[in-house]
């Protein structure tokens, strides 16, 4: 479980502010979207979560414990992440680069390999096609399928995802994200997953917590968020894009 | 060997000398790079990550940079006080650093935030960051840098020939001190031929460390699975192969070269300045003690001036070399010119037993004085006979002088005072080169040293000195007391060359190698052979 508490971050001394008193809990086991427009602050909330970035005030509790007093590179490490655009490592091999973290933890050669090619396998890609072959040497979708399998590579219990699709076409996505809802029920990972698209958040999430100007509108299932905004502002975010639907429906 | 030998006997006779400097070269070059890298990739990174050092370790690796190459031996020599691999190398190493720390800066700069900020994600600490993500991503770039360096050096290390660190610049720099174009040439071609090498090998260390793409499936083939390690291997390759040449030519003995290397007998080292007289000088005495005495002679000649042989005498690098009593009076001991040769002979020997534990035996017997010297058709049709005549048209003359004679208290700052004169225009000029400016008009006066041969050869004049301004220059050996009382055969073989040589046989001498560009030491063994001044049953030295 990861807890935020009354969560404030300032990148200027408390003049503006990335996250404004938020706080949120994350359950065992779900996948809780962070929605909000760019600027809201769900990267940053996200980066708090595994000591990217130190919060202004507040708390962020992982595990039961205060992140704070948790040493950052071994919180890291049992926390998967998935960047934003890829963040693959470009001179190394797709094995190498989904066997990174066990490499870190100073799994033996063999081991690394034959977990790489299980983690593969997990994210749809044949480990002998695809295994020797450098980033630049897949596509867009191929890639974040390895961002992926990089990040499963402890088998951590959480998972923070980061836009993970943002950059894909339409059908790439629309195939990755029926995969994780595949593999979170599976592997039973407790998610967060940031985006700004409010059809990614409806699908994936179970529940959705939406941001907006760093501070949190509301938190709530999908049929809570849509039948019963909290906020005028949570009403017009999911109003209009209900009506671009309606009226493309109406032109098939 | 006469003047016009062909090319291919030259080089045939020049060859294992060659491979001895190629070999001095590459690892001239070799060493300094190698410390570069040590020192500048760590401060390469130090100035990424510390953004407050950044601009302390460009700027000053930077100043470095801006330090004239000559300027900077001169100043690690005096900062040293050693001649020979220790400053050559403390030098190349400093010119190796900017391109290096530069390079790592930049390279490190421009690896991928993406890439490192996901490093952090996933739990990489800094080091880790900077051994598998920033320093591979970056290592082109650094390549790069490196290679320039090498480039660089290779150029530069020319110039440690001038304080007796060898390498392929001693060709060049003998060519310079004794006017011979081929000497000048075989050193700068090969230096050129020498960089290109260092440059395809560390090209070849690029490909070699470049993860090839891999397109599917393909395994890599056999021969990129020899061929990349080569590659990667090649610079150390080259430089062990100069170490291979040195040591062969070394162990083989073919070649006079500097440094302890015989295992019989004691090694005398033998010391000469970046002259032709020196050269016929240091070579006489070499023979005289190679031959009567049971001592192998290292030669470490074509040190850059008066100041560098005598440094390298009371430090002991060298055992004995020949000076002049005029220049050890003035330049050395810094007194008042005297104009009594028996007198100076005696007033130098006492003040270097007093203040440098060394002797000046026996002169050689001729006197090398300055000469400030013209064209002899200007002097006639103008009717200048001595210094005082010339001082009267002071104003129109342009005068060549040596660096050395510029500033020497017995050079041209003493000249003025003496006959009150200023000539319109002073150009510095190298000493092998003055020769040629007078005869063909781009000078009217030059300092000449009294015993060359080509002032007859150039039909040009020496002025009389009329007030008597320079004292005598009497060249005779000085040697370490030291050496003498390991030694004292040493005495005796160079106390039979003491009055042999007169002014005239000197120049005659000086002329064998100047203009017809026989070797000196040949020149020398045949003045001892003619003489019979070579122990008879001891040739084979």
């Amino acid at each position: 479980m990861i807890v935020y508490q009354n969560i404030t971050k300032s990148f200027d001394d408390c003049v503006t502010h990335a996250v404004n008193d938020v706080s949120l809990d994350v359950r065992q086991g779900e996948t809780l979207v962070l929605l909000g427009s760019s600027g809201c602050g769900k990267t940053t909330l996200l980066k708090l979560t595994n000591r990217l970035l130190d919060p202004t005030s507040g708390t962020v509790i992982v595990d039961g414990r205060d992140v704070a007093s948790q040493d950052p590179i071994a919180l890291r490490r049992k926390i998967g992440y998935v960047f934003q655009g890829i963040g693959l490592f470009p001179h190394m091999t797709v094995e190498e680069n989904v066997a990174m973290v066990l490499r870190l933890q100073g799994q033996s050669r063999r081991e690394r390999r034959r977990r790489a090619h299980e983690l593969l396998e997990i994210v749809g890609l044949k480990p002998d096609a695809y295994g020797r072959r450098f980033p630049s040497e897949l596509s867009g979708g191929q890639q974040q399928r390895v961002g992926v399998g990089r990040a499963l590579a402890a088998d951590p219990a959480y998972l923070l995802m980061d836009e993970p699709f943002g950059a894909l076409d339409a059908l790439t996505r629309d195939t990755l994200q029926q995969e994780l809802l595949a593999l979170s029920e599976r592997l039973s990972k407790t998610i967060v997953f940031v985006t700004h698209d409010i059809f990614e958040a409806l699908t994936l999430g179970d529940r959705i917590a939406i941001l907006h100007a760093g501070q949190l509108e509301q938190v709530g299932t999908k049929s809570e968020v849509l039948r019963s905004p909290a906020t005028p502002f949570v009403r017009d975010l999911f109003a209009k894009p209900a009506e671009q639907l309606a009226a493309f429906q109406e032109m098939l | 060997m006469i003047a016009d030998v062909t090319w291919t006997v030259f080089l045939s006779e020049r060859m294992g000398e060659l491979w001895l400097r190629t070999g001095e070269h590459l690892m001239l070059t070799g060493v300094s790079v190698g410390l570069a890298i040590l020192i500048g990739i760590p401060l390469g990174i130090l100035a990424a990550k510390v953004r407050w050092l950044r601009g302390s370790v460009t700027g000053g690796v930077g100043i470095v940079q801006t330090v004239p190459s000559l300027a900077m031996l001169a100043l690690l020599l005096t900062l040293l006080g050693k001649i020979g691999t220790l400053p050559a190398i403390i030098a190349l190493t400093l010119y190796a650093l900017l391109p290096i720390v530069r390079n790592t800066l930049t390279g490190l700069r421009a690896v991928p935030t993406a890439a490192v900020e996901a490093g952090r994600g996933i739990g990489m600490t800094p080091g880790q960051r900077l051994w598998l993500i920033e320093l591979p991503l970056a290592r082109p770039v650094i390549l790069a840098g490196v290679r320039t360096a090498a480039v660089v050096c290779v150029g530069i290390a020319t110039l440690s020939a001038f304080i007796g660190a060898g390498g392929l610049g001693q060709f060049i720099n003998r060519g310079l001190s004794l006017s011979n174009n081929r000497l000048i040439l075989l050193g700068a071609v090969s230096a050129a031929i020498l960089a290109l090498l260092v440059d395809g090998a560390l090209s070849a260390l690029q490909w070699g460390l470049k993860r090839q793409r891999s397109q599917g499936r393909r395994g890599r083939p056999a021969l990129d699975r020899v061929l990349r390690p080569l590659a990667v291997a090649a610079p150390v390759l080259l430089v062990l192969l100069g170490a291979a040449a040195y040591a062969a030519t070394r162990l083989n003995n073919s070649v006079d070269a500097w440094g302890a290397g015989d295992s019989q007998g004691p090694t005398i080292r033998i010391g000469a300045k970046n002259f032709t007289e020196q050269f016929i000088l240091g070579e006489l005495m070499a023979q005289m003690i190679e031959s009567h005495a049971d001592c192998n002679v290292d030669r470490r000649f074509n040190l850059g001036g008066t100041m560098i042989c005598h440094r390298a005498l009371v430090s002991g690098e060298i055992d004995l070399y020949a000076e002049y009593t005029g220049t050890a009076l003035t330049v050395i001991l810094k007194e008042k010119g005297l104009a009594d040769p028996d007198g100076i002979h005696q007033a130098v020997a006492n003040g270097y037993r007093r203040q440098f534990a060394a002797e000046w035996l026996g002169a050689f017997g001729f006197n090398n004085t300055y000469a400030v010297t013209m064209r002899r058709k200007d002097a006639e049709s103008r009717n200048l006979r001595s210094i005082s005549d010339l001082a009267k048209h002071a104003k129109d003359i342009r005068a060549g002088f040596t660096a050395e004679f510029s500033e020497r208290p017995d050079g041209y700052p003493g000249l003025r005072k003496a006959y009150g004169l200023r000539f319109g225009q002073v150009l510095d000029l190298d000493p092998a080169l003055m020769y040629q400016a007078v005869e063909k008009g781009e000078v009217d006066v030059i300092c000449a040293f009294a015993t060359d041969g080509r002032i007859a050869a150039y039909k040009l004049k020496p002025l009389r000195d009329d007030r008597g301004f320079f004292p005598p220059y009497q060249a005779a050996p000085v040697v370490r007391r030291k050496t003498l009382q390991d030694h004292p055969e040493i005495r005796e073989a160079l106390h039979r060359l003491a009055g042999r040589l007169d002014d005239t046989t000197m120049q005659r001498l000086n002329y064998e190698v100047d203009e017809k560009k026989r070797a000196p030491a040949d020149v020398a063994r045949e003045f001892l052979t003619q003489r019979g001044l070579l122990n008879p049953g001891d040739q084979t030295h």
